[in-house]
C-alpha cells in the first residue's frame, strides 16, 4: 500500500505534503484499506470540495479549502485534513463493499443523500478519535432533511452506525425527508 | 478617558485571529474560477452544495462585524464632544481641540441606542453560530469594518459606518433571512428579520444625520459621501456583494430605499460593487497566470 500526494510542494498555500501523506497513511491503516491512495490537491481555489475515484489506486481530489485552517488563511489544519480525508476514504471503502453496490454515482446523488452519507462517514471518523463538531454536520443534515424531531432522531441513528448498507442509509434519509410537514 | 482607539488595539481573547484586507486580497486563489466569467450562480442559497458551510462562515463574519459595529458606535458616542457641553469643552480647549468635531446630543443618543442594538446582535449571532455548528474564532476576523470607524470627523464616520457598513449589513441580513426561509430554518429567518429591521434604522440614522449636520456645509457633505464611496468599494469585498449572480450576497435594493438611500445612490453602489467584482477577477487571473508561468519555469 502506498500513499502519494500531488503536488509535492505548494505555491499558493503553505501546506505540507509530508503531513498530508502521514495523516493519510494513518487513516488507511486504521480503516483497513488495501489499495494505494493518491491525494491530489487543487491549490488554485480556496473552495473545499472533495471528490474520490474508487479503484486501485483510490484517488482523492481535494480543493485547498478542505485542508485549510480557517483561522489562518492559506495555512494547513491537521484536524481539517484528517476529517476531510477520513470522510472520503470511508465513502470509497463503502462503495467498494457489497452493501453499497446500488449507490448511484456521486454526481447522481441528491443533496439529501450526500448529507446522510456525510453524517454516516463523519460519525465513524469521530470514533477513530478525530475531533469533529457534530452540530455542524447535524445542521447540514437538517438543511437537507428539514428541521424536525424525527429528522434529528434519524441523524443520531446514522451518526452512531457502523454497519449500514446503502439501502438502509437511503431509507433513513427518505424517512427524515418525509417527516417534513407540507407547506401550507 | 482615551479617545480615538486604533484598530490594532481592539480587545480580543486568544480565540480570535485577525487578518487585514491587504492580506486577504493577496490570496492568489480564487473561488471565481480560472476560466473567466461564468454564468453559474454563487448566490448563497440552500441549493448550493456547500450551503451549510458557506452560511456558517457568513454567520461568523456577521458575528465579528457586530462586535466591530458595537465598538464603532460606542467610540462615536465617546470620541466627539457634544455641542454646548461646557465640561467637555474645557477638556478640549486644554487639548488644543478647536471644537469643529462637536456633534448634537441627539446624535450621540442614536449612537448609544445603536451600541445597545449591536450588543444584542452579537449575542444573537453567537447563538446562531452555535446552532449552525460554528465556534467563536473559527474564522479569521477581518478588521476593515472597525477601520471605517476610525475617522476623526464624526460625519465621515457616520458615512463610513452607518451608511456603508450598515448598508452592507442590510444586504447580508437580507441574504441570510432568505436563506433561512428557503431552508425552513425556524430560528435563522426569524433572527435575521429582527436584526435587519435594526440595521435599516441604523442606516436611516446615518442618512438623516449626514444630511442634517452638513446642511450648510456642502464641502463636508461631499467629502463624507466620497469617503462612503471608498468604504462601499472596500465592503464589496472584491465582489462578494453585488447584483451579479456571481456574488454570494445580493444588493437589497428595497431595504436600502427604506433606509434613506436614493435611487441614484443605490445605482452608484451597484456600479461600485460590480466594478470591485471585475477588478478582483482580473487581479486573480493575473496572479494565477504569474504563478503558472513560475511553475513552468
Amino acid at each position: 500500500m502506498s500513499v502519494t500526494v500531488i503536488p509535492h510542494t505548494f505555491q499558493f498555500v503553505a501546506f505540507d505534503a509530508a503531513l498530508i501523506e502521514q495523516i493519510t497513511r494513518t487513516l488507511v491503516e486504521a480503516l483497513g484499506i488495501e489499495q494505494d491512495v493518491t491525494i491530489e490537491v487543487d491549490e488554485t481555489t480556496p473552495l473545499a470540495r472533495l471528490r474520490v475515484d474508487t479503484g486501485d489506486p483510490i484517488v482523492v481530489h481535494a480543493e485547498s479549502g478542505a485542508f485549510e485552517d480557517t483561522r489562518r488563511p492559506r495555512q494547513q489544519s491537521e484536524g481539517a485534513t484528517a476529517t476531510a480525508i477520513g470522510r472520503v476514504l470511508l465513502r470509497a471503502r463503502d462503495r467498494m463493499s457489497d452493501g453499497f453496490g446500488e449507490a448511484p454515482p456521486d454526481h447522481e446523488l441528491t443533496l439529501a443523500q450526500v448529507a446522510a452519507w456525510e453524517a454516516y462517514c463523519v460519525g465513524r471518523v469521530e470514533r477513530l478519535g478525530i475531533a469533529v463538531n457534530q452540530q455542524r454536520w447535524r445542521y447540514n443534515f437538517r438543511n437537507r432533511h428539514g428541521f424536525t424531531d424525527h429528522g434529528d432522531a434519524v441523524f443520531d441513528r446514522i451518526w452512531s452506525s457502523d454497519e449500514l448498507t446503502w439501502a438502509e442509509l437511503d431509507e433513513l434519509s427518505r424517512s427524515a425527508t418525509a417527516a417534513v410537514p407540507a407547506a401550507s | 478617558m482615551r479617545k480615538f482607539f486604533p484598530v490594532e488595539e481592539l480587545a480580543r481573547d486568544s480565540r480570535f485571529s485577525q487578518v487585514t484586507m491587504a492580506e486577504r486580497m493577496k490570496d492568489p486563489r480564487s473561488a471565481l474560477g480560472k476560466d473567466g466569467p461564468t454564468t453559474k450562480s454563487n448566490r448563497l442559497v440552500p441549493s448550493r452544495p456547500d450551503a451549510s458551510t458557506a452560511a456558517r462562515a457568513l454567520m461568523h463574519g456577521i458575528f465579528v462585524g457586530e462586535i466591530q459595529a458595537l465598538e464603532g458606535a460606542g467610540r462615536t458616542c465617546h470620541d466627539f464632544r457634544t455641542a454646548g457641553d461646557s465640561a467637555r469643552r474645557a477638556q478640549d480647549d486644554d487639548a488644543g481641540n478647536d471644537g469643529s468635531d462637536a456633534v448634537p446630543f441627539a446624535l450621540k443618543l442614536d449612537m448609544a441606542r445603536q451600541a445597545w442594538d449591536e450588543a444584542r446582535h452579537v449575542e444573537i449571532s453567537v447563538k446562531l453560530s452555535d446552532w449552525m455548528g460554528g465556534e467563536i474564532g473559527e474564522y479569521a476576523e477581518n478588521t476593515v469594518l472597525f477601520q471605517a470607524a476610525c475617522s476623526t470627523d464624526p460625519i465621515l464616520r457616520l458615512a463610513g459606518v452607518n451608511r456603508a457598513l450598515e448598508g452592507l449589513a442590510i444586504d447580508v441580513f437580507t441574504t441570510m433571512k432568505e436563506f433561512g426561509d428557503l431552508a425552513g430554518d425556524p430560528y435563522l429567518e426569524f433572527c435575521e428579520d429582527w436584526m435587519l429591521a435594526d440595521e435599516v434604522t441604523h442606516v436611516k440614522m446615518g442618512s438623516d444625520w449626514l444630511r442634517k449636520v452638513t446642511e450648510n456645509d456642502p464641502e463636508r457633505r461631499k467629502k463624507a459621501l466620497e469617503f462612503q464611496g471608498v468604504v462601499d468599494k472596500l465592503f464589496s469585498y472584491g465582489g462578494t456583494r453585488s447584483d451579479s449572480q456571481e456574488s454570494p450576497i445580493g444588493l437589497a435594493r428595497r431595504f436600502r430605499e427604506l433606509a434613506g438611500f436614493t435611487d441614484a445612490e443605490v445605482e452608484d453602489i451597484a456600479d461600485v460593487s460590480l466594478a470591485a467584482l471585475n477588478e478582483r477577477k482580473a487581479a486573480v487571473e493575473k496572479m494565477q497566470r504569474a504563478a503558472e508561468q513560475f511553475a513552468e519555469a
